[in-house]
């Protein structure tokens, strides 16, 4: 990825980390899923850039509901 | 703040002050109390959660000498351990009672209800004399939590509840993790006593709820296999007239009279049908 797609794709990696760090930290829940939906953004966010990456792991928060399976999911 | 001005957010904040007028005007109940009626009705609409969480943790139960070993098979790493574990929840049908939407879910309620209460005159039309109290310790529920000494027992009563909920919670058995979730309230009450004690109490009455729940949740796990609860209990009544004399715990006892002969095949029998279901 180049400089520049690099830099909107970095403030999304920042805001999960807030989440991480805050609200996130508060709930003692662990993820359904491997990696966990906060890891899977980041790295969503890193390989696809801010727009196709946060689509990913939106697309992730919804599967990770009580009603699914879980289970071993990495970033494609 | 800026964020206020974001349309999703003024949104959320017109629904929570509607529901807690509702509770105000239409109930009657003080503001304090609407706050936690609030909680509990979110609360209630996350039953259905509840209960898969419950049908997960027996699963768990069941599958734990083996996820165990698994545990140590791959001690050394822990990425390995996971995908591993993961493999072996699939293979053998176990959800996993955590997941992230639900936890997510309760931001925007958290959001509404911080706005509402910092808005509160003007949302409210409230005159300065409105009683905002809360238990007689609790001075106003839209006051900065640490502004009086009441407000230092809640936040007390929060750190209790966080770690009671946390230790519910939990389905982590990595010893570390689990005692950072313990000690996490210990820090975060620095950053929450900077709310307004109504958003505290928000927090306290569901961490209490949590707990409840876990408590019951545990019972039922604990003591049954549990898939055939409602069979069981319509079931022994006859045979144990005998035997027990305590009429108003008849429900819950129910199971341990008749242990041996009458339970045995019954149990079998669960057994298969659940296999086939799946």
């Amino acid at each position: 990825m180049s400089a520049v797609t690099r830099v909107p794709s970095l403030l999304g990696v920042g805001l999960v980390w807030l989440w991480r760090l805050t609200v996130g930290a508060l709930f003692p829940t662990t993820c359904k899923y491997h990696p966990s939906c906060s890891e899977y953004a980041v790295q969503s966010l890193r390989r696809h850039g801010l727009v196709k990456g946060s689509a990913l792991a939106g697309w992730r928060l919804l599967r990770c509901n009580p009603w699914s399976r879980g289970g071993f999911d990495p970033v494609r | 703040m800026i964020v206020s001005t974001i349309p999703i957010f003024s949104q959320l904040e017109d629904v929570m002050k509607h529901v807690l007028n509702f509770f105000h005007s239409n109930i009657g109940l003080p503001w304090a109390w609407s706050i936690v009626a609030t909680t509990i009705v979110v609360r209630v609409i996350l039953v259905p959660l509840t209960i898969r969480q419950i049908h997960s943790m027996q699963a768990l139960q069941k599958h734990a000498p083996q996820m165990k070993e698994i545990q140590k098979k791959y001690k050394q790493d822990r990425q390995k351990q996971n995908e591993e574990l993961m493999k072996f929840y699939r293979e053998n049908n176990i959800n996993p009672a955590a997941s992230c939407l639900p936890m997510l879910l309760q931001l925007p309620v958290f959001i509404a209800l911080y706005y509402t209460l910092k808005h509160f005159q003007t949302n409210f039309h409230v005159g300065k004399h409105t009683d905002l109290s809360f238990l007689h310790f609790i001075p106003s529920i839209q006051a900065h939590t640490t502004t009086h000494w009441g407000g230092y027992v809640l936040l007390v009563v929060y750190v209790a509840s966080q770690m009671a909920s946390s230790f519910f919670m939990m389905t982590t058995t990595d010893k570390m993790q689990r005692t950072l979730f313990m000690v996490m309230p210990l820090f975060f009450v620095f950053i929450i006593a900077r709310f307004p004690a109504g958003l505290v109490l928000y927090w306290v009455t569901t961490n209490l709820w949590t707990v409840g729940q876990g408590l019951i949740t545990r019972r039922l796990v604990a003591k049954t296999p549990a898939p055939a609860l409602e069979r069981r209990s319509s079931r022994t009544p006859p045979k144990d007239d005998g035997s027990s004399g305590n009429g108003a715990k008849s429900e819950a006892p129910s199971p341990k009279p008749a242990p041996s002969a009458s339970q045995r095949p019954r149990q079998v029998r669960r057994k298969k049908k659940r296999t086939s279901r799946r």
